[in-house]
């Protein structure tokens, strides 16, 4: 069966972005977006194939489903943490 | 199913092996390198000297969004360098683990919207665009480090960004701490200058100029006044007072100047004045006009009547030689309008005439018209639209030829245009009349001329010529009839002189014809418009026979005696 192509090229995004601090809405929005790569990702079944699109290119390079859905996890994560600190921050600014 | 579809994407895998994929990436990548690092050479430099060149108190308000812009602009950018330089981590990234596996199932892309399952090999082999679409074919590792060099590149670029987005920043704190210093303590002001009032004072300037009237120049002159007693009212009353004398009458003097064009003063004048300019020679007429103001209400008027009484056939060219004829009427007419001729400033709008502004040019082409036309004219408005049509023939004839002298018109016939109007003034009367002038003159001379059927031929070649130059004008049509009726005496004639087929100055056998008879003249000169060149010497050669040839210029008559 031809597997359809998962495009989890967004959660690649963030990672590299590291140490920029991202505005909380496009935080929200990409926090939104992993949400649904995983529900996606999750709700598959076994034989589906998954592509994982490289970055700045129109190349999909097929990739392990379960490899991928802990990957996008991963960085959902990663992402729910930065906006948790963004928001930390800006508590203790408004309280200062 | 699969291994069909595997064995069609092998194909496929061979076209989109990692070379092409690295060429997309490199594509993207470098596009935008062309254009960004384009981008910020030139802009930056210009900020930069705008920066420089304001005084940080001129206006805070500007350059500190100026500065905002900029450092808007460059944060902007450099988030771009950033996006370009994650696409190279993730290419460099790609193709480091890229020959880790002799080959990899991809979805190849079909065109943006279709995709294919094909495989990827050779994945050690790599094409890389090094631009204006030239490639290098080298390995993966290669090609890593190809991407290592471009990402020190862009890792420069973001940098002096950053550097120039830092400066800027530390401007615009320093146009902050400016404000609040302002705002703080009186010592500093901020000083502003509103160029709107100054780019008012201009307008009014300009305004001013064009009326070139009288109550402008007596604006100016007050506000002249007006300064200088500001600057006086320092010194003593009688120092002040003295200068305001002073200026009175410097005033007056002014004041007379610019009184001039008013019809008032001139009024006296106007009508006689009016009649004698048509009796003086043209020649300094315009000049004339325009230096002395007390004529031009006379002419305002004429030009008013005129344009009033021939609408749309007075154009600013034709007044010249319609004046002469509507001239007349004007005269009448001035002591009703003198009054409205005030300013004439605008002498090149015909179309509106409204107020004397406008006629006041008109009158100094008016002015420009020969005084015989005037006499004949005498009183017919239908005579004078005729020699207004006549006329104006006469001019384009004479802008066509060139040799249209306007000024020596009155007793030396020099051009056929001259002959043309001296003709029409002295039939002025009737149309009809100078058509049998001619007839009657041929006859009697039983010219013409002249020389060859071939000659004849070009005859009618010429009519056909002249007409279509002529177009619409009546007298030329009358004219080529006239020379029609001519052209069987002139086959008659024709052994007298085989010369006339050599082309000679007009103006010669004019002269001629003066000397011999006014009545004559007008005959040749209807002859000479009509054809220039031909017709005009077969007479003169017949003539010259016949009467007398030692009145003819004596190198024509040397000329036609050598030839004979």
């Amino acid at each position: 069966m031809p597997g359809r192509g998962v495009h989890p090229e967004d959660s690649a995004v963030p990672v590299p972005a590291g140490g920029r601090t991202l505005h909380k809405e496009d935080l929200c929005n990409k926090i939104k977006e992993q949400k649904v790569v995983v529900d996606e990702l999750s709700n598959l079944k076994k034989n589906r194939r998954v592509y994982r699109q490289q970055q700045n290119s129109n190349i999909f390079f097929l990739a392990d489903r379960t490899e991928m859905l802990s990957e996008s996890k991963n960085i959902l994560d990663e992402l729910k943490k930065e906006y948790q600190e963004i928001e930390n921050s800006e508590k203790s600014s408004i309280k200062k | 199913m699969r291994r069909e579809a595997w064995a069609c994407d092998m194909p496929m895998a061979e076209s989109w092996n990692p070379q092409v994929c690295r060429t997309l990436c490199d594509t993207h990548v470098t596009d935008r390198d062309s254009v960004h690092i384009l981008s910020p050479a030139p802009r930056l430099p210009l900020f930069s000297s705008r920066s420089e060149v304001t005084p940080p108190l001129r206006s805070r308000a500007q350059e500190g969004a100026g500065l905002v812009l900029v450092v808007t602009n460059c944060q902007e950018k450099i988030q771009h360098w950033m996006k370009v330089d994650n696409d190279y981590n993730a290419l460099q990234e790609r193709l480091s683990t890229l020959p880790d596996k002799l080959s990899y199932n991809i979805m190849v892309p079909f065109g943006p919207f279709a995709f294919m399952p094909g495989k990827l090999v050779h994945t050690n082999e790599v094409t890389v665009l090094l631009g204006d679409n030239w490639f290098a074919k080298c390995s993966a590792k290669q090609a890593v480090g190809l991407v290592e060099h471009r990402k020190e590149h862009v890792r420069k670029t973001i940098d002096d960004l950053k550097k120039v987005m830092k400066n800027f920043e530390s401007r615009i704190e320093f146009t902050e701490d400016l404000q609040k210093m302002s705002d703080a303590a009186g010592d500093i002001v901020d000083i502003r200058e509103e160029i709107k009032s100054d780019f008012e004072f201009k307008g009014k300037h300009r305004i001013a100029h064009k009326p070139h009237s009288k109550p402008k120049t007596s604006g100016i002159f007050e506000a002249d006044f007006a300064n200088d007693v500001k600057s006086k009212d320092l010194l003593a009353d009688k120092e002040l007072w003295a200068r305001l004398e002073e200026l009175e009458r410097q005033e007056e003097l002014l004041g007379e100047l610019d009184s001039k064009p008013d019809p008032v003063v001139a009024d006296g004048e106007d009508t006689t004045s009016s009649e004698e300019e048509k009796e003086d020679p043209k020649t300094d007429m315009n000049a004339m006009c325009q230096v002395t103001d007390s004529l031009d209400p006379s002419s305002c008027h004429t030009d008013i009547t005129n344009a009033q009484l021939f609408n749309g056939q007075v154009n600013s060219q034709l007044n010249c030689s319609l004046n002469g004829s509507v001239s007349y009427q004007n005269n009448e007419d001035d002591d009703e309008e003198e009054e409205n001729g005030d300013d004439g400033d605008n002498e090149n709008d015909h179309d509106t005439l409204g107020a004397g502004d406008n006629s006041i040019p008109t009158i100094y082409f008016s002015h420009t018209v020969e005084p015989k036309r005037v006499r004949i004219n005498t009183g017919k408005n239908t005579t004078l639209k005729f020699s207004e049509k006549k006329e104006e023939a006469k001019r384009k004839r004479k802008n066509s030829s060139g040799s249209g002298h306007s000024t020596q018109e009155l007793p030396t016939i020099r051009t056929p245009a001259d002959i043309y109007r001296v003709f029409v003034d002295i039939v002025n009367g009737e149309y009809v009349p100078r058509k049998s002038i001619l007839k009657s003159r041929s006859r009697e001379n039983s010219v013409c001329s002249d020389t060859s059927e071939s000659s004849a031929a070009e005859f009618d070649d010429r009519r056909g010529v002249l007409r279509s130059l002529s177009c619409d004008e009546a007298t030329w049509s009358d004219a080529s009839e006239s020379i029609l009726e001519e052209e069987p005496q002139e086959n008659h004639q024709k052994k007298l002189l085989p010369l006339s087929g050599t082309l000679e100055a007009f103006s010669g056998t004019v002269i001629e014809k003066e000397f011999f008879s006014s009545s004559l003249t007008p005959h040749q000169a209807i002859a000479h418009p009509v054809l220039p060149t031909i017709p005009e010497r077969k007479e003169v050669l017949s003539h010259v026979p016949e009467e007398t040839v030692k009145r003819v210029s004596r190198f024509k008559a040397a000329r036609l005696q050598q030839k004979n």
